[in-house]
């Protein structure tokens, strides 16, 4: 196990931003921030029958961000170079506007936290073992039902430096890695199983395990056809869980509209879900996708308290956002990219798994009940109109065991009783992409909500 | 190095930016000199990309604007390996930075001395400032983002190149309670009367169709476009079609519509957003034909697609330099037919009036494809009734397309709603232009 490489860029970071400030400093009394990033992204496809695919990327940028005299402006340009940060700086002064407040987050609220350990990254050659041992698995596992269609293995180093005008200065190294499945029967045309899956540590990843966890799946469809409606009790796989978490994000930050649609939610002791659930967005967990000691504005990483057993406790919130909305600044700004403005999103949204149960106790306890395994569209979750509606292919189960395969369902009904009537959550936490961000979701049980059979 | 040999690919079109060189012309004829000795050994070259983007960006915040702006270049290699293909790419165009790309590979090489000119800064357009803020103080509700996308790039081979000229684009979204967006070749005629529709709230009592319904579907305003764009424009993407996911793989040739429908893919339509010059792998932009009188006639293929298949290559799109090109079409344009459209709805004795997709998918290995009405109206006997909610439609893509009415429109309309098409997760600027289309069977999802 290597650590990151890109540390390297670090010195280059600091001359950059160290230009920046210099430029900056000629140009009138200004509050400022600039921010340096510069990462590496390896990608490679192994795919059986077909020649690997490699792609590796570099990038790296400047991005300035200025308040004077009640306008406040933004620019990013790509590069290292001096050039680069004297045409971000011509460019955040050119697109000034008027601002009523100052967006920069003031000197006393910016600290960096504890990251912990760099995470390491694969040696050369990880993917194309993990590659064929997958293949092996899979073919082993189903007996020859299933083939491994293709993985896409990521990983990358990246190193970012922030610097304030009043002399904050923050920086990071990390690595990241990640492993995309696809396995599709061997004969016959039926779907291709996907299952993305966060790397926090290369050197424990068990080819047989995942390899395992998304054939289990795609062979629990394979059997006879079984369709059902009606009030059920549901168990949402983990990925199904996180898209309808994806699709309440909405309610979990600032909110700019007019109309907020979350009080709408609440019950009348301002419960948004059952006991149950409690989300954070978690940016100190060392085994979360993303990591750094702080946010995407320099404030300090935390672990922020959104829903505590069902009762909505903070919505995230950038400085400028929570400025301009009423909010309280926990740190919730994300920076994706050098390009993108510091902006209000979920980090690390994940279900405390703290008081869970096992996966297998969850399938017995659930009696009849439908278990949603793969969603086949995004999750919808009208917040004005507080419904929901979920796409997916699951199997029916009668007390753990399964009775078959429903290939399309559809479930469309109130968000307030969903929510409300999550009975248990599992302990089998994974991590997901978002929009922006990740998701962390286990598998969730729900009782008594109308399924509608196709 | 001589580079008086070098040769330029033809461009057989003006766009907008074409006039201006994306980089010194003298340097990338150096640089293809370069490229020449880089193909002779493995790994060989394939290609080099360079391009510069600007996004310029504005929303309303706290009663003001405010704007930000986005510049960034890079470059790409291709290498090919006897046994994998690898590509590398990184940001930055200077001599420096184009050295430590092409010395990626192993060998380390050395470029000409030459200092290139310094291209031109991409600019905003006068006026979309302005511009811009009138549109966002056009909103009522919720939030909106207005963007300004330029770009200019440049495909370098072994003694050759070509200059990648496209439109320069307009992108409003709004989200809130009824989320949607528009996508437009900047300073187009019908920019305003898009805005307008877009920013227009919905109509405040709306119906929803059973789920499970199957009706006859009008799609007008060219919302067609958008059908075709996801049942030909993605099953004819050649890594589609030369795996056999596709369900038009096995149909070359073959009847694929009732009716005698032509549908070509034009790169050369600068007035919708997937315009291009040349693609990205350097091919002259030129018409291909995909369906002719109802048969399928071709496929979209870059060029590793088109040595598979033995079809035309000119597909290749990059959705920047940090992406290799894969193969996607640019604009689709359905051919009208002579019918006029308000006939074909006064036919209807029952249906759904589409206006507006707000979200189009297929999954190719299901041959499904699912539709996102935004905007429409249920229709008795030719009339319109109650406006719709927005909800889905689906069909199988080869059902789909045999149940389109013979009866095709006179009036073809370019979509301006969905024209920034995601695959795998690259986006990419697309365009269609369609008449009013009646299919038969479509089901409510």
């Amino acid at each position: 196990m290597s650590a990151p490489a890109e540390s390297r860029h670090q010195e280059r970071l600091r001359s950059a931003a160290a230009t920046a400030r210099d430029v900056l400093a000629r140009s009138g009394p200004c509050r400022w921030e600039v921010f340096t990033k510069a990462s590496v992204t390896r990608e490679v496809e192994v795919a059986p029958g077909s020649a690997p695919r490699e792609l590796q990327v570099e990038e790296m940028g400047v991005a300035v961000r200025t308040a004077r005299g009640g306008r406040a402006g933004f620019a990013a340009a790509s590069g290292l170079e001096a050039d680069a940060a004297r045409r971000a700086i011509a460019g955040a002064l050119a697109v000034e506007q008027e601002l009523p407040f100052d967006p920069l987050p003031p000197p006393h609220l910016l600290a960096a936290a504890d990251t912990g350990p760099i995470r390491g990254l694969p040696p050369r050659g990880w993917a194309h073992h993990v590659g064929e041992q997958l293949e092996k698995s899979v073919a082993a596992i189903s007996g020859g039902r299933l083939h491994l269609r293709r993985c896409l293995f990521q990983e990358g180093t990246f190193s970012w430096l922030m610097q304030t005008g009043e002399g904050f200065v923050a920086a990071f190294d990390g690595a990241a890695c990640s492993l995309l499945t696809e396995v599709q029967p061997a004969k016959g045309r039926g779907g291709v199983w996907r299952e993305w899956h966060h790397v926090a540590d290369p050197a424990g990843l068990d080819p047989a395990a995942a390899a395992r966890r998304i054939a289990d799946r795609a062979l629990l469809v394979q059997g006879r056809l079984a369709t059902g409606s009606g009030l059920v009790n549901l168990i949402l796989a983990p990925e199904v869980a996180a898209r309808l978490l994806t699709a309440l994000s909405p309610l979990l930050v600032v909110c700019r509209d007019r109309r907020d649609p979350l009080p709408k939610l609440l019950d009348s002791t301002g419960r948004l879900a059952s006991d149950e659930l409690t989300l954070l967005d978690d940016r100190l967990d060392p085994e979360a996708p993303i990591a750094g000691p702080c946010d995407g504005e320099g404030l300090p990483a935390a672990r922020t308290l959104l829903v505590e057993r069902g009762i909505p406790r903070h919505r995230l919130a950038s400085y400028r956002d929570a400025l301009a909305f009423g909010e309280i600044p926990h740190g919730g700004a994300l920076r994706l990219s050098y390009r993108d403005y510091p902006s209000t999103g979920i980090a690390n949204l994940r279900v405390s798994t703290e008081h869970g149960s096992p996966p297998a106790e969850l399938l017995r306890d659930a009696g009849a009940a439908l278990y949603l395994l793969r969603p086949l569209a995004p999750v919808l979750a009208d917040l004005a109109a507080g419904s929901y509606r979920i796409v997916a292919s699951g199997v029916w189960l009668d007390n753990g065991r399964v009775r078959g395969w429903h290939p399309v369902v559809e479930l469309r009904g109130s968000l307030t009783r969903l929510l409300g009537r999550i009975e248990a959550v599992g302990t089998d936490l994974a991590w997901f992409q978002a929009d922006r961000g990740a998701v962390g979701a286990p598998s969730l049980l729900i009782s008594s909500q109308p399924v509608m059979g196709q | 190095m001589s580079n008086r040999g070098a040769t330029r690919y033809h461009v057989p079109m003006t766009m907008p930016s074409a006039a201006e060189p994306p980089f010194d012309p003298g340097w990338l004829d150096t640089l293809a000199g370069a490229c020449r000795g880089l193909t002779a050994s493995t790994p060989r070259l394939q290609d080099v990309y360079l391009e510069r983007r600007l996004e310029l960006r504005m929303y309303a915040l706290a009663g003001s604007s405010h704007a930000e702006e986005s510049r960034s270049e890079g470059a790409a290699a291709r290498w090919r390996y006897p046994s994998r293909t690898a590509f590398h790419a990184r940001t930055g165009t200077s001599q420096p930075a184009l050295e430590d790309l092409l010395s990626r590979h192993g060998r380390r090489t050395e470029l000409p001395r030459v200092r290139p000119a310094a291209p031109g800064e991409l600019e905003p357009p006068p006026g979309w400032h302005d511009w811009a803020r009138q549109t966002l103080s056009r909103v009522r509700r919720g939030h909106c983002t207005v963007r300004f996308l330029a770009r200019r790039a440049a495909v370098v081979g072994p003694d050759r190149w070509a200059a990648v000229s496209c439109p320069e684009l307009v992108r409003v979204a709004a989200d809130g309670e009824s989320p949607s967006a528009l996508l437009a070749v900047w300073q187009h005629p019908e920019l305003e009367s898009w805005l307008s529709e877009l920013l227009a709230p919905p109509p405040a009592r709306r119906w929803r169709p059973d789920p499970g319904l199957k009706v006859p579907v009008l799609l007008r305003s060219g919302t067609a476009g958008v059908l075709l764009h996801e049942l030909i424009g993605h099953l004819a993407e050649s890594d589609l079609v030369s795996s056999g996911d596709s369900p038009l793989a096995a149909l070359s040739g073959a009847a694929v519509t009732a009716v005698a429908l032509d549908i070509v893919d034009d790169p050369g339509r600068g007035d919708l957003p997937g315009a291009f010059s040349c693609d990205d792998e350097g091919v002259a932009a030129s018409e291909l034909p995909l369906v002719r009188a109802g048969r399928l006639v071709g496929w979209l293929c870059d060029c590793a697609g088109s040595r598979r298949l033995g079809a035309p290559d000119g597909r290749g799109r990059r959705a920047s330099w940090a992406r290799p090109p894969v193969p996607r079409l640019s604009n689709l344009i359905v051919a009208p037919g002579t019918t006029e459209a308000d006939d074909i709805q006064r036919e209807l004795r029952e249906g759904l009036l589409v206006t507006r997709l707000g979200g189009a998918m297929v999954d190719p290995l299901s041959g499904r494809i699912v539709l996102r009405v935004e905007r429409g109206w249920e229709l008795r006997q030719g009339r319109r009734r109650r406006a719709l909610e927005p909800f889905e439609l689906t069909g199988g893509a080869l059902d789909v397309l045999a149940h389109v009415e013979p009866a095709v429109g006179s009036d073809p309309r370019p979509d301006w709603r969905l024209g920034w098409c995601v695959k795998d997760g690259v986006p990419l600027p697309t365009g269609s232009e369609a008449p009013t289309l009646l299919v038969h069977h479509l089901e409510v999802l």
